[in-house]
Parts: C-alpha cells; sequence; structure tokens
C-alpha cells in the first residue's frame, strides 16, 4: 500500500482541517488559555459526533468507525497542526489499553462511550519518576476492587476523566492495570501547570482507592499504547511542524529588511530549508508507521518510533526557528509562535523523552 | 500486468545477477584491474538490455521498454538486494540519457539512446570546471563556430567515467558577450577524439574516482548540439534535475561501510553496543535512514500518481547527504581512538568511508546550494539578488582571484 494519501484519506484531511479553521482556530486556544478550561466542550461534541473523531480506530462492534490507524494519523495530524485542545489523545490510548486486553465486559462498558464521545477516560501512565501505584491485592480473577496507593505524575486530562486505567503494581510485584472512576473515594486529582496550553495535565493521588482489575495482558497492552503514543505524537507534532513551516515561509516572503525579502537572505532561507527536509523526512515515517499500523503489525513499534524519534527533535527545533525566524514579533504573547514553541517542548517529553525513545528503538531493533 | 513484470523481474534477477556483497567499485577497480570490471558491466548490461530491463520507462522505439514509472518502481524494489554489475552506465542512463529523451533530436535520440542503454556506449558528464562549482554558470570552457563545426577549449574537473567514456554532454560557453545565463550551449562531445585528454583527479582518501578534462581545439559537429544555440542552461538544468533525482532516490546499499547495519554489526564486534550513547547513535541512524529511504519512496509514488518531484528532488538530495555525515560521525564514535590509528585491515574501508563521507555534501550541488533551490523553489523565498545575473559574461569576475 502506498505511502501517500488516497482520495478518501485526503478527503478525511481536507474535513478535519475545514474544521479546525471553522471551529477551533487559534483564537479558541487564547479563550482557553484566559477561562482556564481544559478544553472547549462544544468542539469536542462536534469533533466526536459530527466528525467521529473520538471513535475513529475503535471497531464498529464497540461503536467506533473503525476506520483504522492511518485515518486516525490523518486526523491528529490536522488537530496537531492547528493546536486543538481535547481529551481525543488520552481516550485513543484508553481504547487501545482496553482492546488489547480484552476484558470484554468493560470494553462493551466503556468503549462505545469513549467512541461518542460522552465519557472522558485517560491511561495514567507517566514515566520512571512520575510516580508509582501500588495494589493492597491483585483482585485477579475474582474481580473484586482492591485498594490502591500511590501517586502518578503527569497524566494526561486527568482531572476530567470519568474514568482513569491505572496500571498498578500488586503484593506479588505483577502489574495489573485497574479501572478507576474519576469521583472515586480517596483519589485527589490536581491539575498541573502545562507548559503546552493546548494539553490539560493533573498529577492523581491515590489513597486506598478502590479498582477494578482488568483481565488481560497488562504488559502488552501498555506497550502496545505506548507505540500508538508514537504515531499519535509524531503525528500531531507533524501537522504542527507544517503549521511552523507554512507561517514562517510566509513570513519570510513578505518581511523586507536591507531593502529585500527576509527570504533571500542564506541566514533564513537555509534554515527553512532544514525545516522542510526534517519535515519531509519525519512526514514520510509517519505514513509509513500508520501504513503499518494498519497492514503490517509486526512493524509498527519500531516504525512508530522512528517517527516519534524524528518528530520530537524536528519540531521542537522548527518551533524553536519559527520564534527566532520572527524576530521580536515572534517572541511577543500576541504572536502564534509561543503556542508552538511550548507545544514542541510538551510533545518532546510526555510520554517518554527523547532518550527513553531511542533506547527503546535500540531495545526493538536488538542493538 | 504489473505483478506479471514483478515476478518476471524476480525471477530474471534470481538467475542472472548476484546478490549483493560488500564490493567496492573503486577497490574493485583497483585490484582487478578496470578493464575486466568493464567488460563484465557491458556484458551484464547488455543482457539486462535483451532480457527488457533497460530503459524500463523510455519509448520504443529508442530502445527502452516504453513502460510506466510503476515498473520502475516493482524494478528498483526488486533488484534493491542485488549487486547489479550496471556502475558505468548510471551516470550516462540517468542524466545524459534522461536529457536526451525530453531534448534530443530525433536523429539524436535513435542514433545514441539505444547504445547507451545496451552498454556499448559509454557517457560521462561534463559541467563542472576549476573556476566554476556551486556557480556552474560562470563556466569558462569556450565554443567557437567555425563553418560546420564549433571548436571547444577549456577544462572540466570532477568527470566520473571520462577515463572509459565514449561521449560526454558539455557545457561551453557559446557568447560571452551575454550574461552568464544566457551564453551557454551544450554539446554531445565525442571522448576520442583529437584534443581531449582525460587525467585521474586524486580526492582525500587516496583513491581517483573523478577525472580532469582538457579540450584543446576538439571540433565538433554543428549537429552535436543539444537543445537550443545559447539555452544550454535549460537543458543543464533539465539534467541537473535528473542527477538530484537519481543520487536522492538510490536506494542506499545495505553493505556500505557506513550503512546502519554495517556499523550496528561494528559496534557489536568491538563489544561497544553496551554503551548507552552507541546505542542512542545507532538508533537514531536507523531512524534517519530508515526515513531517507521512505521519502524517497513517496516521491516515486507521487510521480507515479502524476505529481512531478520538481525541486523537491533536492531535498533527496540535501536529506542522502546529510545522513552520510551523521552516519560517518556514528563510525567515528563507534571506532573510538582505533580511528587515530589502527592496524586492522577490518578497519580501512569504514576509515575512507569516514573521510569520504564529506564529499556527498559537495558533489551533485553541495548541500549549501541545495538548500537554495528548496529556499527558493520549494518554498517560494526570494532569490539571491544575483548581481552577476544581467552583467555581459565577459565583463564579471569568476573563479578564484587573488587580491593585491
Amino acid at each position: 500500500m502506498a505511502l501517500i494519501l488516497t482520495e478518501e484519506e485526503q478527503a478525511l484531511a481536507d474535513s478535519v482541517r475545514k474544521f479546525v479553521a471553522d471551529r477551533s482556530p487559534l483564537t479558541s486556544l487564547r479563550h482557553l488559555i484566559t477561562s482556564g478550561e481544559p478544553y472547549d466542550a462544544d468542539v469536542w461534541k462536534q469533533m466526536s459526533a459530527q466528525l467521529g473523531l473520538a471513535g475513529l480506530a475503535i471497531p464498529e462492534e464497540y461503536g467506533g468507525v473503525g476506520a483504522g490507524r492511518s485515518a486516525l494519523s490523518i486526523a491528529l495530524t490536522e488537530l496537531g497542526a492547528g493546536l486543538v485542545a481535547s481529551p481525543l489523545l488520552a481516550g485513543v490510548l484508553a481504547a487501545e489499553v482496553l482492546l488489547r486486553l480484552g476484558d470484554e465486559a468493560a470494553k462493551t462498558e466503556l468503549l462505545p462511550r469513549i467512541a461518542g464521545g460522552e465519557l472522558i477516560a485517560t491511561l495514567a501512565v507517566a514515566s520512571d519518576a512520575g510516580g508509582e501505584v501500588t495494589a493492597s491485592g491483585t483482585g485477579a480473577g475474582s474481580g473484586d476492587a482492591v485498594a490502591l496507593t500511590g501517586s502518578v505524575s503527569p497524566v494526561l486530562n486527568g482531572a476530567e476523566a470519568g474514568v482513569l486505567l491505572v496500571p498498578a503494581r500488586g503484593p506479588d510485584g505483577g502489574t495489573v492495570i485497574y479501572l478507576v472512576n474519576g469521583d472515586a473515594d480517596g483519589l485527589t486529582r490536581t491539575r498541573l501547570t502545562a507548559v503546552d496550553h493546548s494539553r490539560s495535565l493533573a498529577r492523581l493521588e491515590l489513597a486506598g482507592t478502590p479498582g477494578r482489575p482488568l483481565a488481560g495482558d497488562s504488559a502488552a497492552a501498555l506497550s502496545a499504547a505506548a507505540d500508538l503514543a508514537n504515531l499519535a505524537l509524531a503525528s500531531e507534532s507533524a501537522g504542527a511542524m507544517k503549521a511552523c513551516l507554512d507561517m514562517t515561509s510566509a513570513y519570510a516572503r513578505i518581511r523586507v529588511a536591507f531593502g529585500q525579502p527576509i527570504g533571500a537572505f542564506q541566514a533564513v532561507k537555509h534554515k527553512l530549508a532544514d525545516m522542510e527536509k526534517s519535515w519531509e523526512l519525519g512526514n514520510a515515517a509517519v505514513r509509513d508507521a500508520a501504513r503499518a499500523g494498519d497492514a503490517d503489525p509486526g512493524r509498527f513499534g519500531v516504525a512508530a518510533s522512528v517517527a516519534r524519534v524524528l518528530l520530537a527533535g524536528a519540531y521542537a527545533e522548527a518551533a524553536v526557528d519559527t520564534v527566532q525566524l520572527h524576530g521580536g514579533i515572534g517572541f511577543t504573547w500576541e504572536h502564534d509562535a509561543h503556542l508552538y514553541y511550548k507545544n514542541g517542548l510538551s510533545n518532546k517529553v510526555l510520554l517518554g523523552g527523547p532518550g527513553e525513545q531511542l533506547d527503546r528503538l535500540a531495545d526493538s531493533l536488538g542493538i | 500486468m504489473s505483478d506479471d513484470f514483478r515476478a518476471r523481474a524476480r525471477a530474471w534477477l534470481e538467475a542472472n545477477a548476484p546478490h549483493r556483497a560488500a564490493s567496492d567499485e573503486e577497490a574493485e577497480a583497483d585490484t582487478r584491474g578496470r578493464a575486466v570490471v568493464l567488460a563484465e558491466q557491458k556484458a551484464f548490461q547488455a543482457r539486462l538490455f535483451d532480457a527488457g530491463y533497460a530503459g524500463i520507462t523510455w519509448p520504443k522505439e529508442y530502445g527502452g521498454q516504453g513502460l510506466g514509472s510503476a515498473e520502475q518502481i516493482i524494478w528498483s524494489q526488486e533488484s534493491r538486494d542485488y549487486d547489479l554489475p550496471t556502475g558505468a552506465f548510471f551516470i550516462g542512463i540517468s542524466m545524459p540519457g534522461n536529457t536526451l529523451v525530453e531534448l534530443g533530436t530525433e536523429e539524436q535520440k535513435k542514433r545514441y539512446l539505444p547504445p547507451m542503454l545496451r552498454g556499448e556506449e559509454i557517457w560521462c558528464q561534463l559541467f563542472s570546471e576549476p573556476g566554476a562549482g556551486s556557480d556552474v554558470a560562470s563556466l569558462q570552457t569556450s565554443a567557437v563556430r567555425d563553418g560546420d563545426e564549433w571548436v571547444l577549449n577549456g577544462q572540466k574537473v570532477w568527470t566520473s567515467g571520462a577515463q572509459f567514456s565514449d561521449y560526454g554532454a558539455i557545457l561551453a560557453r557559446t557568447d560571452p558577450t551575454k550574461p552568464k545565463h544566457n551564453g551557454i550551449s551544450m554539446f554531445i562531445v565525442d571522448m576520442h577524439a583529437p584534443g581531449v585528454t582525460v587525467r585521474p583527479l586524486k580526492v582525500a582518501t587516496g583513491h581517483s574516482p573523478f577525472n580532469e578534462v582538457f579540450f584543446d581545439n576538439v571540433r565538433i559537429p554543428a549537429d552535436a548540439l543539444i537543445g537550443e544555440e545559447n539555452k544550454g542552461w535549460d537543458a543543464a538544468v533539465v539534467m541537473l534535475r535528473h542527477e538530484r533525482i537519481a543520487i536522492g532516490t538510490m536506494s542506499g546499499s545495505r553493505t556500505s561501510p557506513l550503512a546502519y547495519d554495517s556499523l550496528r554489526d561494528l559496534a557489536a564486534g568491538l563489544g561497544r553496543t553496551s554503551d548507552q550513547g552507541v546505542r542512542r547513535d545507532l538508533a537514531e541512524l536507523y531512524a534517519l535512514g530508515r526515513a531517507t529511504q521512505l521519502f524517497a519512496t513517496v516521491l516515486r509514488e507521487e510521480a507515479q500518481a502524476g505529481r512531478m518531484p520538481g525541486a523537491r528532488g533536492s531535498v533527496a538530495k540535501l536529506a542522502g547527504s546529510e545522513l552520510g555525515r551523521f552516519a560517518g560521525n556514528v563510525a567515528a564514535d563507534v571506532l573510538g581512538d582505533q580511528l587515530a590509528g589502527f592496524d586492522a585491515a577490518e578497519f580501512a574501508a569504514v576509515t575512507t568511508a569516514i573521510i569520504a563521507a564529506p564529499g556527498g555534501a559537495i558533489a551533485g550541488g553541495t548541500s549549501d546550494i541545495q538548500r537554495n533551490i528548496i529556499g527558493e523553489r520549494v518554498l517560494g523565498l526570494a532569490k539571491d539578488p544575483g548581481v552577476d545575473r544581467a552583467t555581459p559574461f565577459n565583463q564579471l569576475r569568476v573563479g578564484t582571484q587573488r587580491q593585491n
């Protein structure tokens, strides 16, 4: 299957792009900064109900669209380009864990509501330094709730989620994933100061919080979610990086200094050419990972890792160059450059930073 | 139809072509003799042509197969893991050859293309001069009309394969009173003609993969003109586009000393894979190499869908050169202080490749020229002011000039 978009995929990209331009331009992100809301509830409703984005990669038998990962990647690329704040990524990762675990009761109960956008779900994972949760027992087999204790941070949409999937270490040392309700006893959720205005992140503290164990292979499910997170963040970053490239090229064509458009100067031109090159490479890697996700699952982990590794660095660098090449205006609050710069900083480290990603890729490659 | 082509191509390759091994054409020529290697390549190219796998997208009347880019892509995919002994013909077919297909007269195409495809006549490209590299339009080699002939004088440099070429596509100045881009023409020159002298050019690695070529009153017929008189720059742009696409979409050999596979094996052999820095470097090299390959695939797919790569060929060229330099750094990291001094013969090839790595960012248009092209023709940025664009060539300062 070709890496380039099919007509159907191009139509999806166009419709999401139009939605972003009409319903969630960057001015609406600025409204969220002022209001403190994590995302625009109306926009989210339209994204899930009208565009079906919340259930794009969830199979039809669980109320989703069943469109697959290439479609998901395309939608996330457009949403990333517009820095659309939403709980989509959190839900995508939670749904992936539920699908991989295969706990039929949980799938039937939760997936249709996630797909419809009415239930915000998240996966409470963080790096090693982000805390640990332990369980008083495993509860495995019995299905009985156990008491969870510990903390985890930063968690995507942790403060808004109706359900949280919390991996916790049991007394036997094994990790089981527990289903925790957003309003559970002993759960304290604190919204963090997020560097990226388009993300809502929280610290969870659990003090004897009841959690229902989910059946299935937790390690495999978490690894699958990590792979999908790589594709998702790489897709968003590819879209956002293209937005930086377009914005900065456009400015270099019209801003005049020393008697000519600044794009005529090689100090500007060459930075933009390098940005174009890095974007093309990252975008090709995203397309390959998206295709592998649908058609060649055995290759998906490495392909998604490649895309993430390349875009984490390339987008962060492009975003800071966007500030630099705009000069003074690019460093003002009113200009959009800082919104991308912060998104780039955040995307680079969320759910495993560059070093961790390279180590993971090296492991997968058998180095 | 495509499946059929793939099956046939696969069967032919399996029966006729050697699988890839770590072969280095230059080193091979050094040890086995250029003539032996060349004779084998000519014999192979003839079989390739007779079997119908040369000039896949070229028209049938000029010896091609008249097929589409789909078949070309299939061929590239299927032949990737074979070591096709066709190196001597790569430049001729992909650069002068493709340019003749686009711009040649009917007579030129009928006369030159079939023997080129069958490996009977080898071609080279004569653009760069000692005083004209990145600014190739400032070239000083001249062609002066004399009756039914042109008389060629000057020097070219960095010419691959000139020592065994039969013909060359050469740029020469035909009107020095016009601004530099408007007084150049492109010709076909017989490399065996009296007055042509080819000398090997030794480079930083100690090898001589290129030549210097001298033209001393070389007479060429009037009908050897490619395209129109004084429109040679347009023809050069066509050829340079083919060059960048050819270089940019070359599938990198997995057995080259700087390929990820080779460096991973080298690192494992030296016990360096437990070093976190080396592991991360290798993982990043894999990612960059993979993405560079994937971008070439994207360009081929777009071409197949009718969207020509145009100046984005320069992105592929830049990415490939940057990958080479990064790989050189990773290789140096893997070798550690054994790069500074070694007595193991096994390190010779990788060390030579490290030394050669910066050359990739110069050959075929420097990375900085590629960045200009990408900025101006992909991103639509303003051109360099070009103080020399309107001045007659004979009033310009060119080449290297000492200050007194």
